[in-house]
């Protein structure tokens, strides 16, 4: 049995896209929605079979996970080599994020038709995130590397729109350019690298790229450009475009901004799914990166290393939730690159695995965050933690799914987020020790941070909301309910029995040396909270206030946007188009202009030859005469 | 009898029909049953070549006529086409449509509008179907003059100015040309036969190569100087402002085609050698009108200004893709006109009737028209993503095949140019982005914009037309792509085969 | 021998008509002698043989008499432009003398055209330039146009007398004033050479070339606008005909000679004569000034030699003919209609006189050389005969000064259709004749282009130039 009907995994949210689209205001806003969710869940189904008839009935020949490419046409073709096509390629990486995007969305879906209920533009809504599933799937289910870049280019347009929902609210507008620009950028480099590797390998092909002839023919490429080989500035450049969409250090700007999208938006796109595209193109491309430019690996690692230290200790300064999550998110996708980073092939290949392991658990537990914190603020009508407080009795499902989320992130066993993490920190003990250091130290403050949201939010002072806050329609809450249990459980997965870099199964097992003291310190930082927020204290201040300077810098980002800031408004506008447009006026044009200005100004002096009398004329004629003779005389003699 | 003597003798005679009509209505209804005759013959014209091309017909022009005119000069009135100048037609026809309804509101001496209109369009599609290069000289001028009287009666701001700016220009660009093309008529026969006009004629032929070292410069800078060659492209930013919404439509969309149409039918097909001694320059003058042009579009705050310069940027991508003289960087090119055609005529189009309703062209006096103006807002939002390029928009396909085209070339000096090139993508989303956060998001800015009725049904027709043709190209390249690909064949194995 | 019989025919009956017309009835004068003419014109048409006369002082053949017929056309053109001038009271008493001195100067140029040595040329030039210099200053009451009658014959009669002496050293140097025998005997010694450039000189100031133009502006600005367009027009185009068929036929041997020095006229001549009409406002002056142009650029179809290049240049005239007389003819109508002959005066004149803008404008147009009129034709053959001898720089200057004239060409454009004006001419039905003339002007401006054979036809004319 062959796999031809997953086309119509992402074929149907477009429809849908179109549909909603171009009908969606003939009726009434709910029927977008229900057409929508129901699609999701068709959707979603045909996921579940596929992942089924992949992993246990013809997916594995001979032992290994094979690349199957369920059916593909010709989009566009360069040369009899180069062309663009269109199709779906079934690998466990690709079904493993086409469950995760399909549930993910699915209970998204849900979830909005009760949290965005009455939002003007319902449909518009629906619309959109049909597009952006349908971009998802698509880039996840890629056969090339162009196909890929298309589908990236267009989940980054979905966000765009996403992002900018409200788009009468400047702030969002300013969110939605800013994503978008700031992954153009990357994708600048994505493109440049994909261009630069098929002109090497003469291929766009993912099955060409990583088989292992592929490998060889990249491998013997030789050219080089400054140092580098030409491939390593290749994978570089690509996995500038990945950073771009993970948001990895120094692209990561936009993220945090764009939490100006609604809740759930930034539940699907900028925590479970889109923003670890970057991790999923660098899994895609694994096998080149591993066995032709290793070095590349430990940039992404150490990237990846930074970055989540880095946005961990900016989360612990900031107050408004979906912030704070969002920090938290950067600092996870961290862990996933320097999984990556760290990984070996085959056997060693524990890196890899831990990376899509933590990917989809992160997807699990962050998604259900997100759509927690939407309840609350669906709830309490804010966005800021020191405007809320004891809210576990008004919100009894959401308190409990959002502490069942933070104990996951937090690694505490047996939930998802533990296991995942294990092998991470495992991964990068083995590989270099100083990554694992760090790692280490960002468990223990990813619970902290997590339990001083928890706690300030759901304990800690008693506020008093004008009107009760009273807990959230069903809509919202099956989905936090479904997203809880599925956290709980994910991490019972063998998941080294299905997602390994080279598609052998590999048995991956429970680290003690590393585990127990990862969940200490999980635990330890659990604690500290516990003392800073279970009650309303002084403490977070006189901390604040004993760092001074550091924690401004913190509280501010590091002023990274600040520097942004700086680079777009003073040089490229001011220092670049400001003095094109002017020398284009002035020198380009001038030019022009003047060119004009001289025969009109010859013409004026010429015409005062013109006196009117007689006289003149004769010696012109004269002249003229004798001038003739002169040159022919000069000629002759 | 050719089918294409139709595409000149249908305008003609919409406009002796247009003579007849008694007022602006009449006018305006005879020239769009005129258009839209034109709009199924190229559709026609569509079909009936793919068919030829299907029964395997292999010669490089089809539906070819030849007659001889001035016997003495052996010049001919000779035309035909290939897959290029089909898809060409087929552009302009679409433009020309939409071009006619986006006016449908011109009542002053709107009978002179709509034939000055019209004869502009006789021209470019004369210039598209002529094989003989004096009746395409003859057309391309015939195309150039009506744009005076257009921009000068019917335009806005310094009209005076800006037409004659225009038109001097222009003229200047067809002063070159002139001395390129009779330097290639009188070199057409080094062997002592007949000479000759015709372009097939003459690429059969060598002409030897410091005469074309001399009269290249001439025919690609006189060609460059309608498809905007920096740094001769001036007269694109004012004329462009100050001309009426169909006119900067026809112009931008389709007479600066003609210029990068001439550049690789009549230059570089003509001249090999020279084109590939001679590209570098070039290369390097159209990688700064790309980037140029982009920067440019980012400080302006007048709509035209804006999309004036992103032409410049778009059109010098185009002779930058030809100048890679390789056939996948030059389909490119060809589809770049295509598609910049479409969408740069969308965009006047809207802007058109945005400065109808509110009557600024200054992004900073608008703002949240996405509310008042839903459905304009939407499709500026469409042209301005297929604009940077987004997946599924004819944008995407063009750029995407002139990078890929450009980047076979290993050498360091390519790679670099295309580099640069390719950074314009980065620069487009930020002015695109830019004109849509300030123009149609946020809040309404102007209280009395409340009251602005949306697009009306002759609109609506003008921008769906444009719409639907850019989404065809963008989701399904493939066939125009072929078609252009198999036209390209002589041409890009001629360019080879010197070096 | 035909041409000049009937046109001393015409003219004969003309001065019978003045002598027995009385007062009453002068204004008939005007439409018989235009009808008379119209014959002859016609009867110019019928087959010619070649031959020559007067042991061959006078020659004809198939490409002369096409010169002639040309002039005939234009000439008509002007009869029925001036008739509606003419009927002024001012005017009608001495109607038949303008028929009359404008035919005897035709005369003139006719035997110029046909001359076979240079005594019958010389007969024929002053024949043709003094009764000129009448008709300039033709209403004498108008101070202008006095001045203008004087200035033409001042300058005129230094010219003959240049050129004059040009002939005589050619005489002294060659012994002959037969064409074929100096041909013959042509060389390249000093005298020979500077007769030749005195000779030049004298037909530069009917052609009126840079630096020999400066009579023009002023005498065409003075003259009356009916005779400046004659000027303009009929007896450039004369000269031009014999001064290349003197330059093909007699000096071959100094070709190289003379296309440098035509080279350079040309530049000047184009150039200055450009710069002159940017800032004219006078609709005559500005008329003056392109028509100096044009004369430079018939330069460069006279370089291409006695073949392509006389074709062309034969082509070009006739077209000139057309279009110059339809912009004249528009000017002609206004003046006489409200006495305006300035360029600011046509403001809006298109929302009042959409056809005389449109006449003008296709007149202009065709002067700049833009398709699809005749213009176009022409121009293009004038470059292409100069790049065949390849003069590409030459033909680039040309080419950019065509652009410079599209601009004032189109500054008159600009007026009449662009500019507003509080209050522009009024709408007024111009005459019977003024119209046909007009029509007629508007017709050959587009057929001349369009039906190639005219000029297949003059070319095989041009293989006649020396045989007779």
């Amino acid at each position: 049995m062959d796999f031809l009907y997953t086309i119509w995994i992402p074929l149907i949210p477009f429809l849908l896209f179109l549909l909603i689209g171009l009908t969606g205001m003939y009726f009434k806003p709910i029927v977008s929605g229900i057409v929508g969710t129901v699609g999701l869940g068709v959707i979603t189904l045909l996921s579940f079979i596929t992942a089924y008839q992949y992993f246990f009935v013809d997916g594995m020949v001979d032992g290994v996970y094979q690349k199957i490419v369920a059916g593909s046409y010709t989009w566009l073709a360069f040369t009899d080599t180069l062309h663009i096509d269109m199709g779906v390629m079934l690998d466990p990486i690709a079904v493993m994020m086409l469950l995760v995007v399909s549930i993910v969305s699915f209970m998204v879906h849900i979830y909005s038709l009760g949290y965005m209920k009455g939002e003007k533009g319902f449909s518009r809504f629906y619309a959109f995130l049909s597009l952006f599933t349908f971009s998802m799937l698509g880039l996840v289910v890629a056969t090339n590397i162009f196909q890929m870049y298309i589908f990236w280019e267009l989940v980054g347009v979905s966000s765009f729109l996403l992002i900018g929902f409200y788009y009468d609210k400047p702030s969002a507008v300013a969110a939605s350019k800013k994503a978008f620009i700031v992954t153009r950028f990357a994708d600048f480099g994505f493109l440049v690298g994909l261009l630069l590797l098929s002109y090497i390998t003469g291929t766009f092909d993912f099955k060409t790229l990583t088989s292992p002839e592929g490998i060889e023919t990249i491998r013997g490429a030789g050219l080089t450009f400054m140092g580098a080989s030409a491939v390593t500035w290749a994978m570089l450049l690509i996995f500038m475009g990945g950073a771009g969409k993970s948001a990895m250090f120094p692209l990561h700007i936009w993220l945090p901004d764009a939490m100006e999208g609604p809740t759930p938006v930034s539940a699907l796109i900028h925590a479970a799914t889109m923003v670890v595209a970057g991790v999923y193109l660098v899994a895609r491309l694994f096998p080149v990166f591993i066995m032709v430019t290793p070095e590349s690996l430990n940039v992404i690692a150490y990237i990846g290393g930074f970055t989540s230290l880095f946005a961990a200790v900016i989360a612990c300064t900031q107050f408004d939730i979906k912030r704070v999550l969002a920090f938290s998110t950067l600092s996870q996708i961290g862990y996933m690159m320097l999984a990556l980073g760290v990984s070996g092939y085959g056997e060693h290949g524990l890196g890899f695995t831990a990376s899509m392991f933590h990917l989809s658990t992160h997807a699990m537990f962050k998604a259900l965050l997100f759509l927690g914190a939407g309840a609350i603020i669906h709830a309490v009508h804010s966005n800021y933690m020191y405007e809320m407080g004891g809210l576990r009795k008004y919100l009894p499902i959401t308190h409990l799914t959002f502490l069942i989320a933070c104990l996951t992130i937090a690694g505490v066993p047996p939930l998802s987020g533990f296991w995942s993490k294990d092998e991470i920190l495992a991964a990068a003990w083995h590989h270099d020790k100083l990554l694992f250091f760090i790692e280490f130290a960002v468990a223990g403050l990813t619970a902290f941070y997590m339990f001083r949201l928890y706690f300030s939010v759901f304990w800690g002072k008693e506020t008093h909301y004008h009107h009760t806050p009273h807990e959230s329609p069903l809509t919202m809450t099956i989905p936090l309910m479904l997203l809880a249990v599925a956290s709980i459980f994910a991490g019972f997965i063998p998941f080294g029995e299905f997602v390994s870099s080279d598609g052998i199964p590999h048995h991956g097992e429970i680290h003690m040396n590393i585990a127990v003291p990862s969940v200490a310190i999980g635990l330890l930082g659990i604690l500290v909270a516990l003392l800073m927020y279970r009650r309303e204290t002084t403490v977070p201040d006189r901390i604040a206030k004993a760092l001074g300077g550091f924690y401004r810098t913190v509280y501010h980002k590091f002023y990274i946007d600040e520097v942004y800031l700086f680079v777009t408004k003073k040089i490229i506008f001011n220092l670049i188009s400001r003095p094109v447009a002017w020398f284009d006026r002035h020198l380009v044009d001038g030019t022009m202009n003047k060119v004009a200005w001289v025969v009109e100004f010859s013409s004026y002096r010429t015409r005062q030859l013109q006196s009117g009398q007689l006289q003149h004329y004769a010696v012109f004629f004269v002249a003229g005469v004798l001038v003739l003779v002169l040159t022919f005389a000069y000629f002759l003699f | 009898m050719s089918i294409l003597n139709l595409f000149v003798i249908v305008p003609v005679l919409t406009v002796f029909a247009i003579l007849f009509t008694k007022d602006f209505k009449g006018a305006r209804v005879v020239s769009a049953i005129g258009m839209g005759i034109q709009l199924l013959l190229a559709a026609y014209l569509i079909f009936a070549y793919l068919d030829l091309r299907a029964i395997g017909i292999t010669d490089e022009m089809v539906f070819t006529q030849d007659i001889l005119w001035f016997p003495m000069l052996n010049i001919h009135y000779a035309i035909g086409v290939d897959g290029i100048a089909v898809s060409m037609i087929a552009l302009t026809a679409i433009v020309v449509f939409a071009g006619v309804f986006a006016s449908w509101e011109v009542d002053n001496l709107a009978r002179e509008f709509f034939i000055s209109l019209i004869l502009l369009a006789t021209g470019v599609f004369g210039f598209f179907i002529s094989l003989d290069l004096f009746t395409m000289f003859l057309f391309y001028e015939i195309a150039v003059i009506p744009m005076y009287l257009l921009i000068g009666i019917w335009g806005s701001g310094p009209k005076e100015y800006s037409a004659m700016k225009l038109t001097l220009m222009l003229m200047g660009g067809s002063a070159l040309l002139l001395v390129g093309l009779l330097g290639l008529y009188f070199y057409s026969a080094p062997d002592g036969g007949p000479l000759t006009f015709n372009i097939l004629e003459i690429a059969k032929v060598h002409i030897p190569v410091e005469m074309q070292r001399l009269f290249f410069p001439f025919l690609f800078v006189g060609f460059g100087v309608l498809g905007a060659l920096f740094p001769f492209h001036t007269w694109s930013p004012d004329g462009h402002a100050s001309a009426p919404t169909a006119v900067s439509m026809l112009h931008a969309g389709v007479l600066m085609k003609l210029g990068g149409y001439g550049c690789f039918r009549v230059a570089m097909f003509l001249l090999p050698e020279a084109a590939n001694e001679m590209a570098w320059i070039f290369i390097i003058l159209t990688t700064i009108s790309v980037v140029y042009g982009a920067f440019g579009a980012i400080w302006q705050k007048d709509l035209k200004y804006i999309n004036a310069y992103s032409s410049v940027s778009h059109c010098g991508l185009v002779l930058f893709a030809l100048l890679m003289m390789n056939e996948t960087a030059m389909d490119g090119a060809i589809l770049q006109m295509i598609s910049h055609g479409l969408m740069t005529a969308l965009f006047f189009a809207l802007i058109g009737m945005i400065y109808g309703r509110t009557h600024t062209r200054m992004i900073d006096q608008m703002g949240g028209l996405m509310k008042v103006i839903p459905f304009l807002s939407v499709v500026y939002v469409i042209a301005g993503l297929a604009s940077l390029g987004l997946p599924g928009l004819s944008g995407f396909v063009a750029e995407m095949t002139i990078f890929v085209g450009a980047f076979q070339h290993p050498d360091i000096f390519h790679r670099a140019a295309t580099i640069i090139a390719i950074s314009s993508i980065v620069i487009t989303a930020v002015y695109i982005l830019r004109v849509v956060g300030i123009l149609l998001l946020g809040p309404v800015k102007n209280t009395d914009y409340n009251l602005l009725t949306d697009a009306r049904w002759y609109e609506r027709l003008s921008t769906i037309t444009l719409l639907v043709a850019i989404a065809g190209i963008g989701m399904f390249p493939f066939w125009l792509s072929d078609t252009i690909m198999n036209s390209l064949g002589p041409i890009v194995s001629r360019l080879l085969a010197v070096v | 021998m035909r041409h000049e019989v009937l046109l001393l025919a015409v003219i004969i009956l003309i001065l019978l008509m003045e002598i027995f017309v009385g007062k009453a009835n002068r204004k008939a004068i005007i439409p018989v002698s235009i009808g008379l003419f119209l014959l002859s014109t016609l009867a110019g048409f019928l087959p010619a043989e070649s031959g020559q006369l007067f042991g061959d002082m006078y020659r004809t053949n198939g490409l002369i008499v096409s010169m002639k017929n040309i002039l005939n056309i234009g000439v008509l053109i002007v009869m029925l432009l001036s008739a509606e001038w003419l009927r002024k009271e001012e005017n009608l008493d001495k109607v038949s003398e303008y028929y009359l001195i404008m035919l005897s100067t035709l005369v003139g140029m006719f035997y110029m055209i046909s001359s076979g040595d240079f005594l019958m040329f010389y007969l024929g030039l002053e024949l043709a330039s003094i009764p000129m210099a009448a008709l300039a200053a033709y209403d004498k009451f108008r101070n202008s146009s006095a001045e203008a009658g004087i200035k033409f014959i001042f300058s005129s009669a230094l010219s003959s007398g240049v050129l004059l002496y040009g002939l005589s050293m050619i005489y002294a140097s060659t012994g002959s004033i037969y064409f074929t025998e100096v041909a013959a005997h042509m060389g390249e010694q000093p005298l020979q050479v500077l007769g030749f450039i005195f000779f030049l000189a004298g037909m530069g100031f009917k052609i009126s070339l840079v630096p020999f133009h400066f009579w023009t502006a002023d005498v065409y600005e003075g003259a009356p606008i009916s005779v400046t367009s004659y000027l303009s027009v009929i007896s450039k185009g004369a000269a031009i005909f014999i001064f290349s068929i003197v330059l093909f036929s007699v000096f071959p041997m100094l070709e190289p000679l003379w296309q440098e020095l035509l080279y350079v006229l040309a530049i000047l001549t184009m150039t200055l004569a450009n710069l002159f009409a940017v800032r004219q406002n006078n609709i005559k002056r500005f008329l003056a000034f392109s028509s100096i142009a044009q004369a430079g650029f018939i330069l460069l179809g006279i370089m291409g030699g006695p073949h392509l290049g006389l074709t062309t240049v034969v082509y070009f005239i006739l077209v000139y003919v057309f279009t110059n007389l339809g912009a004249f003819g528009v000017a002609i109508s206004i003046s006489d209609k409200t006495g305006k002959e300035n360029i600011n005066d046509y403001n809006g004149l298109y929302k009042t006189n959409p056809m005389l803008s449109l006449t003008m404008m296709l007149a202009l147009f065709s002067l700049a050389g833009i398709p699809p009129v005749a213009g176009f034709f022409g121009k293009f053959f004038l470059f292409t005969s100069a790049a065949s001898k390849g003069y590409y720089i030459l033909v680039l200057i040309a080419v950019l000064n065509a652009t410079i004239s599209l601009y004032y060409y189109l500054r008159v454009v600009k007026a009449m259709f662009i500019e507003k004006s509080d209050h522009p001419i009024a709408p007024f039905r111009s005459s019977l004749s003024t119209r046909m003339a007009l029509a007629l002007c508007v017709a050959g401006t587009f057929a001349v282009g369009f039906i190639s054979w005219i000029y297949e036809y003059l070319y095989d004319m041009t293989y006649l130039l020396f045989i007779f």
